[in-house]
């Protein structure tokens, strides 16, 4: 702003703030003794797990905290000024024009009866008092930063005419239309798929440097916040446990905690049967049952009965490092390069025959206008083109794409809810592609069991857990009596690793990784031999998710079933798979083991992809690849090769070939195919995406 | 014998407290909108850093505890009222209120019983136990109680019977003697009587016997037709989705008094159209649970056989005494088919109307309701574990979707119930509902209208006793939504 006196001091300084929620039965903590400051220009990401009370400080920030939150120690300073001593009116100046606010849901973000310019220009004509005229020539301006193409279009259109991706864009355009000291950045990625995500992280990135925001960047991605921060807070149930620059936090980590999140995300040279991922045991603490002293204590390998129990803890500096903090009593006794004591290796298990064999499928939608008098105007959405793969006994099949890339359709036409349009699908050489589940025995349907995403929506709310279980029993008529099929039904529990008193609890009364733990019981309820994993953990916490992840793959190990892990995470891909399947608008653009398809050579959309996924690791060095625009809409494919809208190396690529025609599979090496034009030479000339640094 | 007073004995004491009640509150009310208007607010809570909290008290604070206390000295005052009635010893002495509250007894307590259970163990009481949380709900609990229970005590609240008439009461005035005639007779009229010498207060409490037995029921048949059609219209979707919308839109658009009038006109049931409606009516309860039985337990077929047995003996015997009626010889020949020796019960035919214009006005809006909710849940992916499992779509939709509807459902049933007692009164009103001497609220309302600018008494009673009912239910679907919600 104009305005704007020049400040030296730190743009945010938040100094043991303390934030409770009041309930009719008590006083809820959600923040306590929390600091951080953000200096101008810098970034500084807060990372922690659901519920540690990372947006609770956002919303502190914001002095937005509903009628319930209330400040209760501390204080939050921007640029030198208490924000609780101001007034409404005051406030109001402030939010929008000097802190801007980017929160996870784009569309939630836009007001949908309200055309983008409108919007935007709404910004500057309330905080500036500009004309509509002049703001409506900034908003044109931001939109031209944001990289979004035709800017003219754009204002003229309505938030659910753009896409996700472009949505995100204007949210942060609408952001940065004050041009605003702080940018507070809740999870604004986390909707948007990989390849968006790296782009909005670039533009964000780009943004920062040009405007010199401040910024302070919410997350529970590690890579993402190493990607973007200069400086990284780790929270733990409601308090800062450790602070400091990124390269201190991430090489010379200071509290346990902070190690155990990143023994727990698989990161390059983790490996399933090597180096298993090391779960973080127990439960998060709720917020008014915390433990005395340390809140991670009971979690902590490093746990001292009588000293971390016995009183508060204060944030401790760590000498030699720059602002270097870490709140654990111990962290000049703990030998941190200790290598890991619980990783136990196991046997590499056997690949058997194979038992899902996927030929030449093929599925397409017909959508037509108008239902009910059959219009003239039909589309056909092409969700599935020659998909061909095979699946083997205790064989992990990882199936990678982002949104609209047909994984789900797949997923649909294996389980019998859909038919294909034309191929096959042989279950040991039985063809069950045209066969709907209603018209398939009890055990054609019991071998293929599916394991959802949403860990709150797969089981009935108004069962109990073992009612559930039991269901599939009946259904898959196992077992001879109710007492029969109750014992079986403890004993899936026992195999998930779930308390036998869980089987009369109600949903509601089971965490997120809990519930998928059933979810995977009752899947496997009928001896199952093909499981379909549609993002299995995706929902999940970091540290829930590698005991989730730990749990699939020893039930695999006993059971020896055909793993289909659907997944748009390539790191947890990395670790679990043998093999890999990319797909890209219902193609299957690359397959093959899980070393070919993340070494070179690359089909040009797996190197994207592997670009996009951010790594938490310092010594990873990443080749920087963004796609530009959208994924085509599956209604309207490109001519030729699906990829050829988006690919870098298209130019490559003799004559118009990508343009007329639809590149064959290739095959590159053993069991390793792509589907490219690209001369052999070029292929096998790429470099890899991810490199470590020699160590 | 004198007439009575509207207080009795306790007048002298307790009208002014009550007047001096009124008074504050009023005075209250304006003081807080002034200061309101003037700017002031109420005050904030303030934290200290040692947690605890501090109330600073602005005027408008003060204003609003004064019109608090004001409705607790007036509540307590009615409650004085009532607990007078129950021991002044004489009639003289009860005034009118007294003597309704004493007449009331088996009323009070049941509501003691019920409220002292359900809070000890509320919290083993699922849903309904959370309603004793709200305030809004537990009135709302109440207003319902009272008139369950003063239906299912008329006998012995009642001062006269329904259709008892003494030919010199005619239209008078609350408080009014009896001359005496019978020794047990109740010597008032505490309400007074009608123009036809019958008392008020007696025809009222047996009038809420008659609204509480048709409007439930009734309503209940209007749920089974909307869920029955609105599950697998939300959950198949397409051309059957857009024809029984279709047909629902048309029902909601038919004008309903033209409907009401079309089904009493002589015609029509002479050619026993009603008849014919509820034949295909009531066959819907028998499908559901067939149905719902089948889809369930057809996993264990000895189990399912049970279950569908009892539910086809039961049901189908009830249904086939409900639509026959052997004796009466101008219905059609299949309504006489069935045996008289296995008649259990005949339903008359106004009440037959009255079922079939109910479900005719609120199925549409019912099937509205649980078509939304189906298209919402057929997403959740317990729903997708259910087809993937292989279940069929009648389970889903009875077993997985169904008790996931339940909240919005029961809400949604409180307030119909509402809806369909002031239905009853206006079928009521028109003279088409139940028989003409039934006491019902509506025909009762009726009735009185003819007099009422010179005797105002006969039609208020039944009046405010439909208003506290419908209030009530409308009170306790707020408490059950809000409950609902929380956890």
């Amino acid at each position: 702003m104009a305005d704007a006196t020049p400040y030296d001091g730190p743009i945010l300084e938040i100094d043991k703030l303390s934030i409770s929620f009041f309930t009719r039965l008590r006083e809820i903590p959600a923040v306590m003794d929390f600091s951080v400051s953000v200096r101008p220009g810098e970034a500084v990401g807060l990372v922690g797990e659901s519920g540690c009370g990372k947006s609770t400080v956002a919303l502190g920030v914001m002095q937005d905290l509903g009628v319930n939150g209330r400040v209760v120690g501390g204080s939050i300073k921007f640029k030198g000024q208490d924000l609780s001593t101001l007034n409404e009116e005051e406030l109001r100046d402030i939010r929008g024009s000097q802190i801007a606010m980017i929160y996870q849901e784009p569309m939630a973000s836009l007001n949908p009866a309200m055309k983008i310019g409108k919007q935007l220009a709404e910004v500057p004509m309330i905080h500036e008092g500009i004309t509509e005229q002049e703001a409506t020539k900034r908003a044109r301006q931001v939109i031209e930063d944001v990289k979004l193409p035709d800017p003219d279009r754009i204002l003229k259109a309505y938030p659910h005419q753009l896409s996700g991706g472009q949505q995100q864009r204007i949210v942060i355009a609408m952001a940065l239309m004050s041009k605003p000291a702080l940018l507070i950045l809740d999870e604004p990625t986390t909707a948007l798929d990989v390849t968006v995500e790296a782009s909005i992280v670039e533009l964000v990135k780009d943004l920062g440097k040009k405007y010199g925001t401040s910024m302070l960047f919410i997350s529970h991605n590690l890579g993402l916040v190493l990607e973007t921060c200069d400086r990284i807070c780790v929270m733990y149930s409601g308090e800062a446990v450790e602070r400091g620059s990124i390269e201190d936090v991430f090489d010379t980590m200071q509290h346990p905690y902070t190690q155990a999140l990143f023994r727990s995300i698989p990161l390059p040279g983790a490996n399933k049967t090597d180096r298993p991922l090391v779960a973080i045991p127990g439960n998060f603490p709720l917020p008014h049952e915390r433990p005395n002293g340390c809140n991670f204590g009971p979690r902590c390998d490093y746990f001292e009965a009588g000293r971390c129990d016995a009183g508060p803890i204060m944030m401790a500096q760590v000498p030699g490092n720059d602002r270097h903090a870490t709140r654990c009593l111990k962290f000049q006794e703990i030998d941190w390069h200790a290598p890991i004591a619980a990783a136990v290796k196991q046997e590499k298990s056997t690949v058997g025959d194979v038992v899902l064999k996927v030929d030449n499928l093929k599925k397409y939608y017909e959508v037509s206008a108008n239902k009910m008098f059959g219009g003239s105007a039909t589309k056909v959405v092409k969700a599935n083109e020659t998909v061909s793969f095979e699946a083997r006994e205790s064989e992990t099949l990882a199936i990678v794409g982002e949104s609209g890339c047909g994984k789900s359709t797949l997923a649909k036409v294996l389980m019998g809810l859909e038919t294909a349009t034309e191929g096959s699908v042989l279950l040991d050489n039985k063809s069950i592609e045209q066969v709907e589940i209603q018209n398939r025995d009890t055990k054609t349907i019991s071998s293929i069991q599916m394991v959802f995403q949403n860990p709150f929506d797969t089981l009935n709310p108004s069962m109990t857990v073992g009612r559930q279980i039991i269901r599939a029993l009946e259904v898959f008529k196992i077992g001879a009596d109710d007492a029969a099929r109750r014992t079986r039904m403890l004993e899936l529990l026992d195999l998930v690793k779930l308390p036998r008193a869980f089987a009369d609890r109600m949903p509601r009364q089971l965490s997120g990784g809990q519930k998928q733990r059933v979810g995977i019981a009752r899947a496997f309820a009928g001896g199952a031999r093909i499981v379909v994993a549609d993002e299995p953990v995706s929902a999940l916490d970091v540290s829930v998710q590698a005991a989730v992840t730990d749990l699939l793959m020893e039930i695999q190990r006993t059971e020896k079933t055909t793993l289909l892990f659907i997944s748009h995470d390539l790191s947890i891909v990395r670790y679990l798979s043998d093999r890999v399947m990319v797909m890209y608008l219902g193609h299957v653009v690359e397959i093959g083991t899980t070393d070919q398809v993340f070494s070179p050579p690359y089909h040009p959309y797996t190197e994207a992809l592997l670009s996009a996924v951010p790594i938490a690791d310092t010594s990873v060095q990443k080749k920087r690849i963004v796609l530009e625009g959208d994924i085509p809409s599956a209604m309207n494919p490109p001519s030729g090769c699906p990829f050829q809208t988006r690919c870098r190396w298209k130019t490559e690529v003799p004559g118009n070939l990508c343009d007329t025609e639809v590149p064959p599979m290739r095959t590159l090496a053993a069991g390793h195919q792509v589907k490219c034009h690209l001369a052999e030479d070029i292929l096998m000339g790429m470099e890899p995406v991810i490199k470590t640094a020699a160590e | 014998m004198e007439l009575l007073t509207w207080s009795g004995a306790m007048g002298g004491f307790l009208n002014p407290i009550l007047l001096v009640a009124v008074v504050a509150f009023a005075l209250a009310f304006a003081a807080n909108f002034v200061l309101t208007l003037a700017g002031i607010q109420p005050g904030e809570m303030q934290i200290n850093p040692d947690h605890t909290l501090t109330l600073q008290r602005t005027p408008s604070d003060y204003a609003l505890m004064a019109m608090k206390y004001a409705v607790l000295l007036a509540v307590a005052c009615c409650c004085a009222y009532v607990i007078g009635g129950l021991v002044m010893p004489s009639a003289d002495a009860r005034g009118i209120i007294g003597g309704m509250a004493s007449r009331l007894l088996p009323v009070w307590i049941g509501l003691v019983v019920v409220f002292a259970v359900s809070i000890t163990f509320k919290r083993r009481l699922g849903l309904y136990g959370k309603l004793f949380d709200s305030p809004i709900g537990m009135v709302g609990f109440a207003l319902v109680m009272f008139w369950v229970f003063a239906a299912l005590f008329a006998d012995m609240v009642a001062t006269h019977g329904a259709i008892d008439v003494f030919s010199q009461m005619r239209n008078e005035v609350p408080g009014s003697p009896v001359p005496v005639a019978r020794e047990d007779a109740y010597p008032y009229y505490l309400l007074g009587g009608d123009n036809l010498g019958r008392d008020v207060f007696s025809r009222m409490i047996y009038g809420a016997r008659d609204v509480l037995q048709i409007t439930p029921v009734a309503t209940l048949f209007a749920f089974m037709v909307g869920v029955t059609l609105g599950l697998p219209a939300g959950y198949f979707g397409g051309k059957l989705d857009t024809s029984i919308t279709f047909i629902a839109n048309l029902a909601l658009a038919f004008p309903v008094i033209l409907l009401f009038f079309l089904l009493v006109t002589p015609e029509i049931v002479a050619a026993g159209i009603p008849q014919y409606m509820s034949l295909v009516l009531f066959i819907f309860p028998i499908v559901f649970f067939v149905v719902l039985f089948n889809s369930r337990f057809h996993t264990q077929p000895m189990k399912r056989n049970l279950f569908v047995a009892i539910t086809l003996v039961v049901g189908g015997i009830s249904y086939l005494s409900l639509i026959s009626d052997a004796s009466n010889q101008d219905l059609p020949l299949i309504f006489r088919l069935w045996p008289e020796a296995l008649d259990l019960f005949d339903v008359p035919g106004n009440i037959l109307i009255v079922f079939v214009s109910v479900v005719f006005v609120n199925s549409p809006t019912v099937f509205r309701i649980v078509r939304g909710i189906v298209l919402d849940i057929k997403t959740r992916d317990y729903v997708a574990a259910g087809q993937t499992r292989g279940e069929g779509p009648w389970y889903i939709m009875l077993w997985e979707i169904l008790p996931n509807a339940r909240g919005p459902l029961i809400v949604d049933f409180c307030l119909r119930i509402g809806y369909t007692t002031i239905l009853l009164g206006t079928l009521g009103f028109f003279g088409l509902g139940v028989s003409p001497e039934s006491p019902d609220w509506g025909s009762t309302i009726n009735e009185g209208r003819r007099l009422l600018t010179i005797y105002p008494h006969p039609a208020i009673p039944p009046a405010l006793a439909l208003m506290s009912l419908v209030l009530g239910l409308n009170l306790l679907a707020d408490g059950l939504r809000e409950e609902s919600l929380k956890d």
